[in-house]
């Protein structure tokens, strides 16, 4: 056994050694490198296609090389915070995630002004609300250029709007359900032929009114405005509320496998969602393929789910290189790249009017041309979102009153727990 | 070897057979079931009731695998990874054992108590300042960095203590330094051969948990070619646009090494015994 | 031996006095941080939902984690048995579910748990007549079904270091037991107990601190809603969701400054408690 040992113990000094031999061309990265090559980091998370882009990026600057991380969403927004917080170790270029942007918009100087490296000047080609919300309140501060944005559309199940003796189509979809009322009718046919819910689940009902509201859970001073008469937040839960007391909310949770299940089986009837989620339905629910149609939905639930920035912390020394990049990848025509390639809703107007987008047939939505639908969604949106660094959490608070509903809870003694749940977590 | 007065079919044993199976299937089952996802398409894994037969993708979806990261330099990255902490665990855990168990030195006891609370600060909070002093040390982005926290192994001290102190007589060692044995003699010639089934566990332990840790080595990793298994993996894992065929397979196969490790630690563990029957 | 004291300070002394000074400080994790002496401490004992985690971590750590020791030391005198047969394969595979990626267990462990009726947890119950239970939000039966994947994720851990201690015993003891017509119960209870006890302390102090520590199992079990819902919340996902969720750092280390005493209580009475266990006179420890 002492040979085996020692064999161990040579192999432990071996890799040492390869440890520490991979570890020389890992230093150097920062600052240029001798023939005055610049090096960016540049950090994203889920599947971009950026990878691909930015060879082409390379070859035209052929003084830049970009070395690309991407992780899952919340490892990387972690990761980025860690390093932020530190004050060490964040890259030069890091995306983030819409709903993330402003726990990082409170540490203004750990990142670089766009305004300084002349982000003025393509202001006009992102959706104004979308240009917005990567600012800071007083609109001096640029932390992000929007690359995605995620529009929000009825898709709806035709075999089940069918047997419900609902139109198919979806101009006529959109004509019939153009309000909240004709939403809840719609809903209310269907459950009463084909006992199916409308909405899979709360949330999804919920995000109806929300998403829409410029305003919710927080204002700008970090106060709770929940609590205030004619929250918007109230309203959209007590639409839940109305709903689901009429049978019309189903019991599946998004992104659990019942949810997954449903919505291949076809469960329930219709979806709020956003332009991305029929990446995830193409892959997820094969047997749902050529059912699902996409139709604008009234204006008053015209919003926005999701979509990301790409920032620069202030720690880069290459913030003129690193923003030429953005600057580049952001562009009506790498936008309409990153949408062939990886669905990422264009945050750029300009981008509707191609040919190729505009001719884009979706085959899992029966040849249905779904970005065009997406495109009105998103100029129909007006207003840039205030969401506030807590707010994911306290809107937590709320989906668990939901939940705790949906289970038989009184409602209106629900939402006060919930909004005292809420004032707790913003005193810390 | 003749067991005295064990009757061939008794109740007892059938009882014992019979247990013995159940936990092992009830233990095999969830990795069972990652084989049967990685060869299957990623719809199956939402499927109720669920799919548990395997199907024909076991190639495809590695493929796929192989495309998106660099497997097998990302295997590579946590076998040097592993193999240096466990070494390093083995060999400080079972010296500060060995003093813990047999030596007296002054704050002994506070030491080990010290030893103790290190492990009581939950690591999810100690990430920040842990992080800071691993970027001040220059160590991102290099496997030094994810290694050195993780040489202290409080679990390894503590067993080897044990271990030692109940399995070899102090009279042994003082037989021993009257014949002007050095200390680490002692621990080479008498410690080491003794403790062997404390190494094989301990191992089994340490390089076992190294390998699926995550947190810190996503933290300090930035790099793609510096990644190890458990980074690359969860960059395959897209929030809404997830292959679950070929993320299963991914961590299908990163799991295999481990059974490997396990066998030959446990050849160690088997061996060593016999060895220990023959000497007492 | 100085090159481990400088280990030792990096990994063990630097994270807790930066906890315990931040257990002071008002800090988000980025703006400057501010002195507020023991506020911190007010908020989170004062908290309901604090004492209802640290309730939920007690009880998940006696349904998941007091059985493993018991169980443990059964799995492993059987294990290390000379007569029984294709004994890797059952260490093996009683070792599995610690090596299983908990991406594998996470999914397994929410399809027979699930919601619906028909999962494969509330079938079971239906065979005996009993209603389903909702496995997501419910009081019981979160807990219920968390502790079975922590008592199935760690049993053949705790298992192995008592297969380690089992070979520290002489195997002659057993032989001149058998011959004295011991049953294998009184073989465990006289023999194998008494001489076993300083890994039982060990399992027991680490059992007891990864216990108060539980995050994985229940973070992944219950995904979305980990966060959000109280019903098994621990401390440590407490603290976690001040920390990263909340960006309130300083009332995140309070709460672990707390922990650490709950811990270190705990295991001080929980070791007393087990070193009655076969109460004998100490062999040759150097103490």
């Amino acid at each position: 056994m002492k040979r085996v040992l020692s064999l161990l113990i040579i192999l432990g000094l071996v890799s040492i050694l390869t440890a520490c031999n991979n570890n020389n061309d890992a230093s150097g990265s920062d600052g240029k490198d001798s023939d005055g090559t610049v090096t960016l980091n540049f950090w994203t998370f889920g599947a971009t296609g950026y990878d691909e882009l930015l060879k082409e990026y390379e070859k035209e600057n052929p003084n830049v090389k970009i070395k690309f991380k991407t992780s899952e969403n919340a490892d990387h927004h972690d990761a980025l915070f860690t390093a932020i917080s530190a004050g060490t170790g964040a890259p030069d270029i890091a995306m983030v995630e819409v709903d993330q942007l402003d726990r990082f918009k409170q540490a203004q100087d750990r990142f670089v002004n766009l305004f300084d490296q002349g982000a003025e000047e393509v202001k006009d080609q992102y959706q104004d609300w979308s240009w917005n919300t990567g600012q800071n309140v007083d609109g001096d501060f640029m932390f992000g250029l929007p690359t995605d944005i995620g529009p929000k559309a009825l898709y709806y199940r035709t075999d089940v709007f069918e047997e419900a003796g609902l139109p198919t189509d979806p101009e006529e979809v959109a004509n019939l359900i153009n309000s909240p009322e004709a939403l809840k009718d719609a809903a209310i046919q269907v459950k009463e032929e084909t006992d199916k819910p409308f909405l899979d689940s709360m949330e999804m009902a919920y995000r109806a009114y929300l998403d829409a509201a410029p305003e919710t859970h927080l204002n700008p001073e970090g106060e709770l405005i929940v609590n205030q008469e004619g929250s918007p937040v109230k309203q959209a839960y007590d639409y839940a509320v109305e709903l689901n007391e009429a049978g019309l909310v189903g019991n599946f949770e998004m992104w659990t496998p019942e949810w997954a299940n449903a919505v291949n089986n076809g469960d329930f009837a219709a979806e709020l969602g956003p332009g991305w989620l029929k990446g995830w339905m193409e892959g997820n629910a094969p047997d749902a393929s050529g059912l699902f149609r996409v139709a604008t939905l009234p204006t008053e639930f015209s919003a926005n789910w999701g979509g990301s920035f790409l920032t620069i912390p202030a720690e880069t020394e290459h913030a003129e290189e690193a923003y030429d990049f953005i600057e580049w990848l952001t562009s009506p025509e790498n936008q309409l790249e990153s949408f062939k390639s990886h669905g990422l809703f264009p945050s750029a107007p300009a981008v509707y009017e191609m040919d190729d987008f505009k001719t884009n047939e979706d085959e899992f939505f029966g040849g249905q041309v779904t970005s065009v639908v997406f495109g009105e969604a998103a100029n129909d949106i007006t207003d840039a979102v205030y969401k506030g660094e807590k707010y994911v959490s306290v809107n937590n608070e709320i989906l668990t009153a939901l939940t705790n509903v949906q289970e038989g809870a009184d409602p209106e003694e629900e939402w006060d727990a919930a909004v005292k749940r809420a004032e707790d977590l913003v005193s810390r | 070897m003749k067991e005295v007065g064990s009757k061939k079919f008794s109740f007892s044993k059938i009882l014992m057979y019979g247990f013995l199976t159940l936990a092992s299937l009830l233990s095999l089952f969830p990795f069972y079931w990652m084989f049967v996802m990685a060869t299957r398409p990623s719809a199956a894994y939402n499927s109720i009731p669920p799919t548990l037969t395997p199907g024909n993708m076991l190639v495809e979806n590695f493929q796929k695998v192989l495309q998106q990261i660099d497997f097998f330099g990302a295997m590579w990255n946590s076998l040097i990874l592993c193999v240096v902490v466990t070494i390093v665990v083995l060999l400080i855990s079972s010296l500060a054992g060995f003093a813990f168990a047999k030596f007296k030195f002054p704050g002994k006891n506070i030491l080990f108590i010290a030893i103790l609370l290190t492990m009581i600060i939950p690591p999810q909070l100690g990430l920040i300042p842990q992080y800071f002093l691993i970027a001040k040390a220059g160590l991102l982005d290099t496997l030094q960095g994810v290694m050195i926290l993780s040489f202290l192994n409080p679990l390894g001290i503590f067993l080897m203590r044990q271990y030692i102190s109940g399995s070899i007589s102090d009279e042994l060692i003082e037989a021993a330094k009257l014949d002007g044995a050095s200390n680490f003699k002692i621990y080479w010639k008498i410690v080491l051969p003794i403790i062997l089934p404390a190494f094989a566990t301990l191992g089994i332990i340490v390089f076992t948990s190294v390998w699926g840790e995550f947190l810190w080595q996503f933290t300090v990793l930035r790099d793609p070619e510096m990644y190890t298994i458990q980074v690359a993996l969860a960059s395959l894992n897209n929030t809404f646009k997830v292959d679950y065929g070929m993320l299963m397979s991914g961590v299908f196969w990163a799991t295999i090494p481990l059974v490997i490790i396990f066998l030959l630690f446990n050849k160690l563990f088997i061996a060593s015994i016999t060895e220990g029957a023959v000497k007492s | 031996m100085s090159p481990f004291f400088i280990i030792f300070f990096c990994v063990g002394l630097f994270p807790i006095l930066f906890s315990l000074y931040l257990a002071f400080q008002q800090w988000n994790g980025l703006s400057p941080m501010e002195f507020v002496g023991l506020d911190n401490f007010k908020i989170v004992l004062t908290d309901s939902l604090f004492w209802k985690s640290v309730y939920n971590t007690i009880i998940m750590g006696l349904l998941g984690t007091a059985p493993q020791l018991i169980v443990g030391i059964i799995l492993a005198f059987l294990l290390n048995q000379v007569f029984l047969r294709f004994k890797q394969f059952y260490r093996v595979t009683i070792f599995m579910p610690y090596i299983t990626s908990m991406v594998a267990v996470a999914l397994v462990f929410s399809v027979l748990f699930s919601n619906q009726d028909s999962s494969m947890a509330n079938y079971i119950l239906g065979l005996f007549g009993l209603d389903p239970i909702n496995w997501a939000t419910s009081e019981w039966g979160t807990k219920i079904a968390i502790s079975l994947m922590v008592f199935w994720r760690w049993i053949g851990y705790n298992t192995i270091i008592y297969l380690a201690g089992l070979q520290s015993i002489p195997r002659d003891l057993y032989e001149a037991a058998t011959i004295d017509g011991a049953s294998k119960f009184q073989q465990l209870r006289y023999i194998t107990m008494p001489l076993l006890k300083p890994f039982i302390l060990l399992t027991v102090f680490f059992s007891t601190v990864g216990a108060l520590q539980l995050f994985s199992e229940p973070t992944v079990f219950l995904g979305q809603s980990a966060f959000t819902r109280s019903e098994a919340m621990t401390i440590v996902m407490y603290l976690y969701r001040d920390a990263f969720r909340l960006q309130s750092f300083g009332t995140a280390s309070a709460t672990a400054v707390i922990l650490v005493i709950f811990i270190a209580v705990l295991a001080a009475i929980n070791l007393y408690l087990t070193s009655g266990i076969g109460r004998k006179k100490k062999r040759g420890a150097g103490k």
